[in-house]
């Protein structure tokens, strides 16, 4: 089964969608993420979906702002029941949520994504139950970059996709460094997420979110799939 | 405390019931035990006011106020000292001295409160995750590196909200052991192993505390020699036997070995996971689950946790202490606080004979990995 993979429109040109989609119009990318990082990007964002060429693409998520003031989580919420109605995936970061029941309304679309260590929540499996105990509908979003800057060894990692296997739906890709940005894989990033990688079902989409030049893309989609690659798992000494 | 008398038998306070353990949290609140344990966790409650009044925000993502001994033990007296350390795991940094002094101050301030560590410089400062996962072993893995390290695995706990690198750096100790451990599995890849690499290295550290005595004991010209012989026989006794546990249970564990996959990354991360979940829990509570799950028979885990209650009682009495740290090896067989201690380690070492030598679970492990 092929793997579908692209780009979110975020890491490709911040707060710009359309550029985003332009870099990656005559690129082998199968799937999209629609990024509205910001909270004042998703109302724009929201209101030109339909102007939008996507047909490019087989796979389509749609990115929820990363943090949201409380007193716009209502409208939010409610913008995002737009994209609710097209079906999408809809993923969100757990310390967006003020109101965690709230989002409910998004049923099955909603994906809650792990979080990296500067967030007080959402970082271990543990963290996450909690999530879904009062989201039982929601969906997981896998961020390999978050989960090995949070545990080196990818154990955390191990236990979040045996954990939420049935929940997964996507995968976030990049390397997360020590000042937490989303940058180009590296190798030590390619061998920490092989160790997890056959814990990755082969249908389910990946997400880069390396923040690359045009001229990166190829490279990094080619570095992202070997990091995929559970036939070359990183020997372990002794074995 | 009074001299000669037989160990207070909080076996008559506790219904005996026949056969093996039925309820290991029931132990741990044995004598003295239960008041120590929420003397520990008010201590640290304490501890992370005091710092955070002092010093907003003392930890970050990259760093974590670690403490050890007593304190993360969950055995807490008024005598009990404080170890502490600095933990970094992140960018090299100049202001992460300026952090770890003025932790150092602050705790000076409210010494009282927190008595400052021992005089070997192992604690009170900062450390490095790169030295702690790396230097296992070899030339560079010095006595405080390997404190640090064992203690930070078997009895170590964060203070505030900051608890990732520590974490992490946990993680990072525990993969560092199993990635060189040449094989996880049996031959029959139906069990996992004892981690040999992981076992050693607590033998070691238990041996390098037997010799240390006697090298403090030179070095400190015999002061402070009893409170130390007490803690060598009870509390540091305590650790080493709860790592032993932490070891032996990777190969006794059902749960685990239901877990085995043909994957071998997921072999070593459900081991790392497994060992992480049991040094989660302080040694007692290591001991207690052990005994519950693994049939020992209730009177050895009575003898064991009284033994334990009535140690940690002596400590929590001044005049014992004062005696105790004051107390010179030659007067050790005539010192009746130090006669009373003897009897209460005599009681803890045949609770753990009947453990480590009589068990159907353990006596073939300890025979097996124990000493050769």
């Amino acid at each position: 089964m092929m793997r579908y993979i692209g780009f979110s429109t975020g890491a490709l040109a911040r707060q710009d969608f359309r550029k985003a989609l332009s870099m990656m119009a005559d690129k082998p990318l199968q799937a999209v993420e629609l990024s509205a990082l910001r909270q004042e990007e998703l109302l724009p964002l929201v209101g030109q979906l339909d102007e939008l060429d996507l047909h490019q693409f087989r796979y389509i998520a749609f990115h929820a702002p990363s943090s949201l003031d409380e007193s716009f989580e209502p409208v939010a919420v409610e913008l995002l029941e737009r994209v609710y109605s097209r079906g999408w995936p809809i993923i969100v970061h757990p310390d967006a949520m003020h109101s965690v029941a709230r989002w409910a309304v998004l049923g099955e679309s909603l994906c809650i994504e792990n979080m990296d260590k500067r967030k007080d929540v959402g970082r271990t499996a543990t963290a996450l139950d909690e999530f879904f105990r009062i989201l039982p509908n929601a969906g997981f979003c896998f961020d390999m970059g978050h989960a090995r800057q949070v545990d080196p060894t990818m154990s955390e990692a191990a236990l979040m996709l045996q954990r939420f296997r049935n929940r997964l739906r996507q995968l976030h890709v990049s390397e997360v460094g020590a000042q937490s940005k989303h940058d180009p894989l590296t190798l030590e990033a390619v061998l920490a997420f092989q160790r997890v990688s056959h814990l990755v079902p082969p249908d389910i989409p990946v997400i880069l979110e390396s923040r690359v030049e045009e001229s990166g893309i190829r490279e990094e989609i080619e570095n992202a799939l070997q990091s995929l690659s559970s036939g070359r798992v990183l020997a372990i000494a002794g074995d | 405390m009074g001299s000669g008398s037989s160990i207070p038998n909080s076996v008559a306070k506790m219904k005996l019931m026949s056969g093996a353990v039925a309820n290991g949290s029931a132990l741990l609140k044995m004598g003295a035990l239960a008041a120590a344990s929420n003397a520990a966790a008010g201590a640290r409650r304490d501890l992370d006011d005091v710092l955070s009044a002092a010093i907003p925000r003392y930890t970050s993502q990259d760093t974590s106020l670690v403490v050890f001994g007593s304190l993360a033990r969950g055995e807490w007296t008024s005598g009990s000292d404080l170890d502490w350390t600095y933990l970094i795991d992140g960018q090299a940094n100049s202001d992460h001295l300026i952090i770890a002094q003025e932790i150092q101050r602050v705790l000076n301030e409210h010494r009282e409160r927190f008595r400052p560590p021992g005089q070997t410089g192992t604690f009170g400062n900062m450390a490095f995750s790169h030295d702690i996962i790396h230097q296992i072993g070899g030339q560079h893995d010095t006595n405080r590196n390997t404190t640090q390290r064992i203690l930070l695995l078997l009895e170590s706990g964060a203070i505030g909200k900051d608890d990732g690198a520590y974490e992490r750096v946990i993680l990072g100790v525990i993969n560092r052991y199993l990635v060189e451990d040449t094989h996880l599995l049996t031959r029959d890849s139906k069990s996992y192993r004892v981690p040999r690499f992981l076992l050693n290295d607590i033998v070691r550290f238990w041996r390098t505390m037997a010799v240390d005595f006697a090298s403090k004991q030179r070095d400190r010209a015999g002061q402070g020699w009893g409170l130390r012989n007490a803690k060598l026989r009870m509390s540091r006794k305590l650790i080493f036997a709860s790592g032993l546990l932490v070891c032996f249970s990777c190969n006794l564990d059902s749960e685990l070995q239901a877990k085995i996959s043909t994957e071998q990354s997921d072999i070593r991360l459900n081991l790392v996971r497994h060992i992480r979940d049991h040094v989660k829990l302080t040694p007692l509570e290591i001991l207690a689950s052990a005994m519950e799950r693994y049939d020992i028979p209730e009177t050895t885990a009575t003898e064991f946790f009284s033994a334990y209650a009535e140690f940690l009682k002596v400590l929590d009495d001044s005049n014992s202490r004062e005696a105790l740290e004051s107390l010179r090896a030659a007067e050790s067989r005539t010192d009746p606080t130090f006669q009373r201690l003897t009897e209460i380690s005599r009681a803890f070492e045949r609770a753990l004979d009947c453990i480590f030598f009589e068990s159907k679970y353990f006596a073939p492990l300890t025979r097996k990995y124990g000493l050769f």
